[in-house]
């Protein structure tokens, strides 16, 4: 049964993308629903799966032997990536409602991206649900590059220059982190001589090179998450991307790379080599400077959906801390994987919503506007953790690290929770600027409605193995909510002060701009040193068909002696055998 | 049991094929091509049956005496069955898109004629039971590629074959040296030695590498190693089924067949270890590989940029082969075959372009995938082969050459592998992409270079299904990599059977 539920899951996302090329061909573009029930249902038995209990698979047909788990950790993974997928679905039949139109009336452009986005976009989310049931190495990276590659539709969606540029940025750096990932586990199951992810996980804790291998793979699944340094595409790919594209990007996708760090990286393993501690120390580090970092850089923002790329890129960053202290702690990390978890969902869906919430307020329905407003920040406020499923995630990451005396760190994040509170304010009030009424359709809310409720209630639905997710005790419950308005606070107050300076917002992409100055530069030199190679290989040649000509020069010099030879040929002849008969003698004599 | 008649019929269906086809007047058109296809076909059943014959243990081996003690020798071993049956597979995908590809062009007997010959001679060469019997094929594979590479008689083109007979009659010279020098050592020369060349190591080291530089120095200009790679861009004006020919099979991987050959069978991997070559060999094939992809990256033209790309990707064999242990091998091996399919598809690819629409350079490519969908479909499913993307056979071998570098402790080859894989990404997904995603005359902006409407689907019939069905024999070969008889499955097989200690 389950297994028919697997298939179901696995295979219906391909037959909506094969029924998408079908009306490609088959359906005349004026009754063509690019947003049908079956394109939005393609997420549909994956949710069910997820819901369908633990099991395993093996295949030893497919590619390097397949091996795929549901899980304590694979399961609630997939709820969540499923239900923000079916989500986002209905959301983008409503948000696509004009370009639909446009496209049924003959805009070839509309047409054209929208054929695209039906098509690629179960493929992207067929990818994410391999690599969250795969355990093998090669179906986890088969997921995990279809889903990279077949999402750059969704992010270059529109095909402004702007656009063009995200997903340009997307592209790159994904590439790079595919090598980075490949080489990491090339290296880790090489060594340790596996095909599954657990094997890799062991071999790094057990290898001599482990932190070098864990390094390559915290980088490249890293470029996915955000870490810091690599976190350039998430400001330049989101404002551009269409609302509910966003959503699963900035949701489900980014998630694909701390999954891939719990799956790979020996986290809470006992006995872990100084290296690897010290790689923890660098993740912690890195962590939460992307944490702050992203706040300061990202309050300065206009665009809602860039400030929201850097909210992402910061609570990654707080996960980034987290799953770096299964490195440099390892026994807190058992306690503290199912609070990273539900973190994680927490924000899945949360972000959902906020992206979401940025189509919606571009497209007001006739709803009493403080009460929308308040509706579009309560998934922010939530993410502060000053309520609901947010106060319980923080509370789940907290007591873990309570338990094991890091009260550091536990202080680092909760101020890093005002800078969220920041960006939360700054983020609703530029969509208060930049609102705009043009009624939604009941799609594009319910989706949003949705999204946000379950964000709220994200303990409730979540499939996570034990119920210990507790509330907090109610002398805590200050010290976990204390950050919200706090950030409320600040963001007022510099704005208050700030209000007769005249200032220009930083570019979105901050580094991108750095290292494509550095690349141009260094591009510069490697065609210096390619013309100078070629002007070398040039001359070289001139050389060699110089010497050439000289030594044909030289032989042709000796042609008028063929002549000669052939007159004399019979004397020739007369005079060698005299010469060998000689030889012959004196062979004879000695 | 002894079924010597085996390789000999196997050989004989395309040299006999070719013997009949230059008897056939020129305008025979339909006799000609039935009797192409009926060779083909009957060709694949004869290999499918020796790989049933050799799964089961069977060594089918024909020899007879020619002068004393030379002698000519076809063995059916699990390589040779291995090299032959790509190149019969090939052979027939690469004959029917011929058909499509010279409909109503002159000189059709020729080029099907010496066509076969070159099939012949490289199943031939597959077949070698011995360095004797090799050689022979692998100058009947050099001559017959000419007049295939000089087909349309251009100015450019017979300077083309010039540049490639140069090299590669200068390479035979050179791999005769060899053969010669090896006879004058050890009176023999026939491969599966038991013993090998290792007795003579302790006192003539330093001949037996002379010995093998020249002979895999010779074997290199047909696998296209840099810096013997000159030939293979400009052997590009060839019509685009004699380039995919080319590539895929026949030269390039004549080659790199016979360095696996001289490494495995003459002096046995452990020997070669023990000289010390292989560290040089994976040295000279990383910097291939690297060169290659740089170059690609420069390239304006389609062809061009592929023929970089094969000049890059052959190399990977010979990277696994320097590999000392079973993945390297398993992966050198299984990427015979699988970059085989994916480049031959990929020129099918680009001919069709070229018949179809007109286009010979990559910024004309625009929005083609709109124009010819499943054209496109078979490209990108080629390049990110290439690239070395799952679930496509590309990635099955770099995996296996990966974990093997990492088994050898020669890590710098994973980041030459990551590096080379990047590399592919960026000469690849440009194209990629401007076939999917930019706007160009489908989209009713500008118009194609030629277009013609060469059939009732996106083009001729017989051009488009080849290329579909290697397409998804490439992504078949990696997606069911586990399932018996697959590429990698066959290729375990020889590994672990035969050149394993």
């Amino acid at each position: 049964m389950i297994t028919l539920l697997l298939l179901a899951a696995l295979l219906w996302p391909l037959c909506v993308a094969g029924s998408a090329i079908w009306h490609a061909y088959r359906t005349p573009a004026a009754n063509r629903h690019h947003f049908s029930l079956l394109w939005i249902s393609a997420s549909w038995p994956a949710l069910l799966l997820a819901y369908g209990g633990e099991a395993q698979w093996s295949i030893d047909a497919w590619m390097l032997g397949g091996y795929w788990e549901l899980n304590a950790l694979s399961r609630p993974w997939l709820a969540f990536t499923a239900f923000l997928w079916s989500l986002a679905a209905v959301h983008a039949r409503g948000y696509f409602v004009a370009e639909q139109a446009n496209a049924q009336v003959g805009d070839n452009d509309a047409q054209r991206r929208l054929q695209r986005l039906a098509l690629l976009w179960p493929l992207t989310f067929f990818g994410n649900v391999l690599l969250i049931i795969a355990q093998d190495i090669a179906s986890f990276y088969l997921g995990f590059a279809l889903m990279t590659f077949a999402a750059y539709a969704l992010v270059v969606h529109s095909g402004s220059d702007d656009a063009r540029l995200g997903a340009r940025a997307y592209l790159i750096l994904a590439v790079i982190g595919e090598g980075l990932i490949l080489g990491g586990l090339l290296w880790a199951a090489g060594t340790a001589e596996t095909l599954t992810l657990e094997g890799v996980r062991e071999g790094i804790a057990g290898a001599e090179q482990g932190a070098m291998m864990a390094l390559l793979l915290w980088l490249g699944f890293g470029v996915k998450a955000g870490v810091i340094g690599l976190h350039v595409w998430l400001p330049l790919a989101h404002p551009v991307a269409p609302a509910p594209a966003s959503a699963v990007l900035s949701g489900a996708m980014i998630k694909a790379g701390l999954l891939g760090w719990i799956n790979v990286l020996p986290l809470g393993v006992e006995g872990l080599s100084p290296a690897l501690t010290q790689l923890g120390n660098v993740m912690l580090v890195a962590g939460l400077a992307a944490a702050f970092g992203a706040a300061l850089y990202g309050v300065w923002q206009r665009h809602p959906k860039a400030v929201l790329a850097y909210s992402s890129i910061s609570q990654m960053g707080m996960l980034t801390a987290m799953v770096a202290t299964g490195l440099a702690a390892p026994d807190v990390w058992p306690l503290l994987l199912p609070g990273v978890v539900l973190f994680a969902a927490h924000h899945a869906l949360a972000k959902g919503a906020l992206f979401m919430g940025t189509s919606i307020s571009e497209h007001m329905p006739r709803w009493p506007q403080p009460l929308l407003f308040a509706l579009i920040a309560l998934p922010g406020v939530s993410l502060t953790g000053a309520l609901a499923a947010g106060l319980l995630s923080k509370w789940g990451v907290k007591s873990a690290l309570y338990e094991s005396q890091h009260e550091q760190l536990i202080m680092l994040l909760t101020l890093a929770a005002i800078g969220t509170a920041a960006l939360i304010t700054v983020c609703v009030w530029r969509q208060w600027q930049q609102r705009q009424s043009e009624g939604g359709n009941a799609f594009q809310w319910g989706a949003w409605l949705v999204a946000l409720i379950a964000a709220l209630i994200t303990p409730i639905w979540l499939p996570l193995p034990d119920t210990s997710m507790m509330a907090p005790p109610m002398e805590e419950w200050l010290g976990i909510v204390w950050p919200f308005p706090v950030g409320v606070g600040v963001v007022a107050v510099s704005a208050y002060l700030l209000r007769s300076v005249r200032l220009t917002a930083p570019p979105a992409g901050d580094l991108w701009w750095t290292y494509s100055a550095l690349v141009v530069r260094g591009l510069q030199s490697v065609r210096f040193i390619a013309h100078t190679c070629e002007r070398l290989k040039i001359a070289s040649l001139a050389r060699s068909l110089a010497f050439e000509k000289a030594l044909m020069g030289q032989l042709q010099r000796w042609l008028p002696g063929e002549g000669w030879m052939r007159r004399h040929g019979s004397g020739l002849m007369m005079a060698l055998a005299v010469v060998l008969a000689f030889l012959l003698m004196w062979e004879g004599l000695r | 049991m002894n079924a010597a008649w085996l390789p000999l019929t196997t050989l004989a269906t395309s040299l006999l094929a070719a013997a009949v086809i230059f008897l056939l007047p020129e305008e025979a058109r339909r006799l000609r091509t039935s009797i192409n296809l009926l060779a083909a076909v009957s060709k694949i059943i004869l290999v499918a049956l020796m790989v049933v014959r050799v799964s089961q243990g069977y060594e089918d081996t024909f020899s007879f005496q020619i002068v004393g003690g030379v002698e000519f020798v076809l063995r059916a071993d699990a390589l040779g069955v291995m090299f032959a049956g790509l190149s019969s597979l090939l052979w027939l995908c690469t004959t029917i898109y011929a058909i499509g590809y010279l409909e109503g062009a002159a000189n059709r007997k020729r080029f099907f004629g010496f066509f076969s010959l070159c099939v012949a001679s490289t199943l031939g060469i597959a077949l070698a039971g011995n360095l004797f019997t090799f050689l022979i094929f692998y100058e009947m594979l050099t001559l017959s590629t000419y007049p295939l590479v000089v087909h349309s008689g251009t100015a450019k083109a017979l300077a083309a074959g010039r540049v490639y007979l140069r090299y590669t009659l200068t390479a035979g010279v050179v791999l005769l040296l060899g053969v010669v020098l090896l006879y004058s050592l050890t009176n023999d020369y026939s491969f599966a030695s038991e013993e090998g060349l290792s007795p003579y190591l302790n006192d003539h080291r330093g001949l037996l590498t002379l010995i093998f530089v020249l002979l895999v120095g010779g074997l290199a200009v047909k696998a296209a190693m840099v810096p013997l790679h000159g030939w293979l861009p400009r052997a590009m004006v060839a019509p685009a089924p004699v380039s995919a020919l080319l590539h895929a099979v026949a030269v390039v991987k004549a080659g790199a067949f016979g360095i696996l050959r001289v490494i495995y069978d003459l002096y046995g991997i452990e020997l070669s270890v023990q000289l010390g070559v292989t560290t040089w060999l994976a040295v000279a094939a990383s910097i291939t590989i690297i060169y290659g992809s740089l170059r690609a990256i420069a390239q304006q033209e389609l062809k061009p940029r592929l023929a970089f790309s094969t000049i890059s990707q052959v190399s990977y064999v010979v990277l696994g082969v320097s590999l000392f242990g079973p993945f390297g091998t398993i992966g050198a091996l299984a990427h015979l075959l699988h970059q085989g399919f994916m480049k031959v598809t990929l020129f099918f690819c680009a001919g069709n372009y070229a018949e179809e629409l007109g286009i010979h350079r990559i910024d004309e490519m625009d929005g083609a995938g709109k124009r010819m969908p499943l054209t496109s479909l078979a490209f990108t499913v080629g390049a990110l082969g290439m690239i070395g993307l799952p679930p496509i056979a590309g990635f099955i071998t770099k995996w296996y050459l990966g974990v093997g570098a990492i088994q050898a402790e020669m890590y710098w080859v994973v980041a030459v592998l990551v590096a080379s894989s990047t590399l592919n990404a960026v000469y690849f997904l440009p194209i990629v992409h401007r076939l999917w995603f930019r706007e160009g005359p489908a989209h009713g902006k500008g118009a194609w270079p030629k277009e013609q409407r060469l059939g009732r689907l996106e083009t001729h019939g017989w051009l488009l299904w080849p290329a579909v069905f290697t397409a998804l024999v490439s992504i078949g070969a990696g997606l069911l990599a586990g399932l018996p008889f697959s590429p990698l499955d066959w290729a375990t097989r020889v590994a672990v059977g035969e050149y394993l200690p």
